[in-house]
């Protein structure tokens, strides 16, 4: 179809290419300038897998995704519930909750590596003037807090997304069921827990995986904020790697790593298309009245 | 149940905290931006300041080269956008009007092409602008923006266009019109509205891109605005705090107003299609 390729092109020069070129450096030796030094087969992995910052890389780029994904999800569900009720003010509301989605993740990044500043940050300034704390904290200095506030920015990102697919599918969901339970004496918690969540869970997994997608991969709010640092001690995968290529030169190591994200990855799209397939195969009877119109 | 302006009092109260957190980086941002350099690092830190400077705006578009990574962000991602766009309407277009073999290989393709993001692929893609020359040129970054949004666009345009009629096309094919014409004639200006959203968000992610920015771009004229104000924080013995609060609000608001008026469409692209 002469009216696809051209995109099709594109897409797999710019998305294909690199795959196979990341494949083929790392199995190469490679000289910090990017030259390649022979074949050495499965060494780049070999080194990559004997080496404890990868590890503990590992490890934080786990508890990442996991609490921002979760706090995300505990934070948007109520959220989205509340936008799609109706009441005075919902239209400033959901322009108010959507608002961190447009603006960059550096610019994000940048302003609240300021605001946490441990000396004269406008967050001790808030604490202190509240009279919550008497010395101001240095948010940024220890790997710990760090990580923590850091986990907290990436749930504060990641809420307009999710609310706006959580949304998505409670605008999608039949009233009479509900009025059907009010009739029944249901309470709101009885509604919640045996309607809207099992209804909701097609959604709520597509949330999941896509959120899980885009936080593994998300580089700007650690590098701005603490660049992996003190210390390694904030390192994810994406910064790991980032710093391996692009400040010490290790291009082979880097290429490895690369290709180990790219392989959690595709478990993570695979799963996503045989949901995405699931529901399509759930909303069949509906589309099949459609075919016979046309 | 709870009438509507009790029910309203109840959400905005659990709404407020949230709301809170969410204002609390634009307040940081102004308040810093009009602040007097001296007053940055004061003990005990407080939010109050003695007066609005707001020339600290005019001092730091001269010092941090702001209009030059303006016209840079403006380059890449109205290029960019258009090249999307020039690509993905037919593409769209064939995927919302005709059956032709592949199209569930091509539907599962450019699914797996949105969840590449940029870092995992960073260095492939560096080494090939390397071969193709394109380091520190601004059209390496147009060539893969326009590649890495092709799936959204594709996406949101063909549920848009899944929407419109196809009536009058047929119409117009009884009445002797190629499919070419009436594909110009009749089509397109009726897929004008969802062309302009999603060239707008298409714009929106290019302007806001950060990790290939940094990394394709090593010379600092040659920076966009993510880029730039990054370059201000970064490795800095001493940052200009109040220069850098100055240009994220330069750099944000505008796009953050845009988006305001426009997320409503984007809610409905995504529930339309992306999200079935």
């Amino acid at each position: 179809m002469l009216m696809v390729l051209p995109s099709l092109l594109l897409a797999t020069g710019i998305i294909g290419y690199p795959i196979l070129d990341l494949a083929w450096t790392s199995m190469q030796e490679v000289s910090r300038f990017g030259k390649l030094q022979g074949f050495v087969g499965w060494e780049n992995f070999a080194e990559v897998f004997g080496d404890p910052l990868f590890y503990a890389s590992l490890w934080r780029t786990g508890i990442w995704t996991g609490a921002v994904v979760a706090g995300t999800l505990l934070i948007s569900m109520p959220v989205a519930m509340i936008l799609n009720d109706d009441f005075y003010g919902r239209g400033l509301a959901r322009v108010l909750v959507m608002l961190p989605w447009s603006i960059s993740l550096t610019m994000t990044a940048v302003v609240w590596r300021w605001a946490l500043n441990g000396r004269s940050g406008l967050l001790n300034a808030t604490l202190m003037q509240m009279g919550v704390i008497n010395e101001p904290i240095e948010w940024l200095a220890e790997a710990s807090t760090a990580f923590t506030v850091e986990i907290l920015v990436g749930i504060l990102v990641s809420i307009p997304f999710t609310t706006t697919i959580l949304l998505g599918g409670l605008s999608s969901m039949p009233q009479d069921a509900y009025e059907a339970a009010v009739v029944d004496g249901a309470t709101g918690w009885h509604q919640f827990r045996y309607i809207t969540l099992p209804l909701m869970k097609p959604f709520i997994n597509i949330a999941i995986v896509l959120n899980v997608i885009y936080v593994f991969n998300s580089l700007p709010i650690i590098w701005v904020m603490t660049e992996g640092g003190p210390a390694n001690g904030t390192d994810i995968l994406v910064t790991y790697l980032y710093k391996l290529a692009f400040r010490f030169g290790q291009l082979g190591k880097a290429s490895a790593i690369s290709l180990i994200m790219f392989g959690v990855l595709l478990v993570f799209t695979l799963l996503y298309v045989v949901l995405l397939s699931r529901n399509e195969a759930d909303a069949a009877p509906e589309d099949e009245v459609k075919g016979h119109d046309e | 149940m709870m009438s509507k302006a009790k029910r309203s009092i109840l959400y905005w109260i659990i709404l407020a905290p949230l709301v809170v957190v969410i204002l609390f980086p634009f307040a940081v941002m102004f308040v810093t931006a009009v602040r007097p350099r001296d007053e940055l690092f004061v003990y005990p830190p407080t939010w109050g300041f003695s007066e609005f400077r707001w020339e600290n705006f005019a001092e730091m578009w001269v010092k941090t080269n702001f209009g030059g990574a303006l016209l840079n962000s403006l380059y890449v991602s109205i290029t960019a956008t258009s090249a999307a766009l020039i690509l993905s309407i037919p593409a769209a277009y064939a995927m919302s009007r005709y059956r032709f073999a592949g199209k569930g290989l091509y539907k599962n393709f450019l699914l797996m092409t949105q969840m590449m993001s940029p870092i995992v692929l960073v260095l492939g893609l560096f080494r090939l602008m390397m071969t193709l020359g394109l380091v520190n040129d601004l059209n390496s970054l147009v060539i893969t923006y326009a590649a890495f949004n092709m799936a959204f666009t594709i996406w949101m345009l063909q549920s848009y266009f899944n929407s419109i009629p196809r009536d009058l096309e047929e119409a117009a094919w009884m009445d002797g019109a190629s499919h070419l014409t009436s594909l110009i004639r009749i089509f397109l200006p009726l897929a004008v509205p969802a062309i302009v959203v999603t060239a707008i968000f298409t714009f929106i992610n290019s302007w806001n891109e950060f990790v290939l920015a940094l990394t394709m771009m090593r010379s600092s004229e040659d920076f966009t605005l993510p880029v730039q104000i990054y370059s201000q924080v970064a490795g800095r013995y001493q940052v200009e705090w109040h220069h850098v609060m100055a240009g994220t609000v330069l750099a944000t608001v505008p796009v953050a107003i845009l988006f305001s008026w426009l997320q409503r469409y984007l809610i409905r692209g995504m529930a339309l299609g992306a999200v079935k």
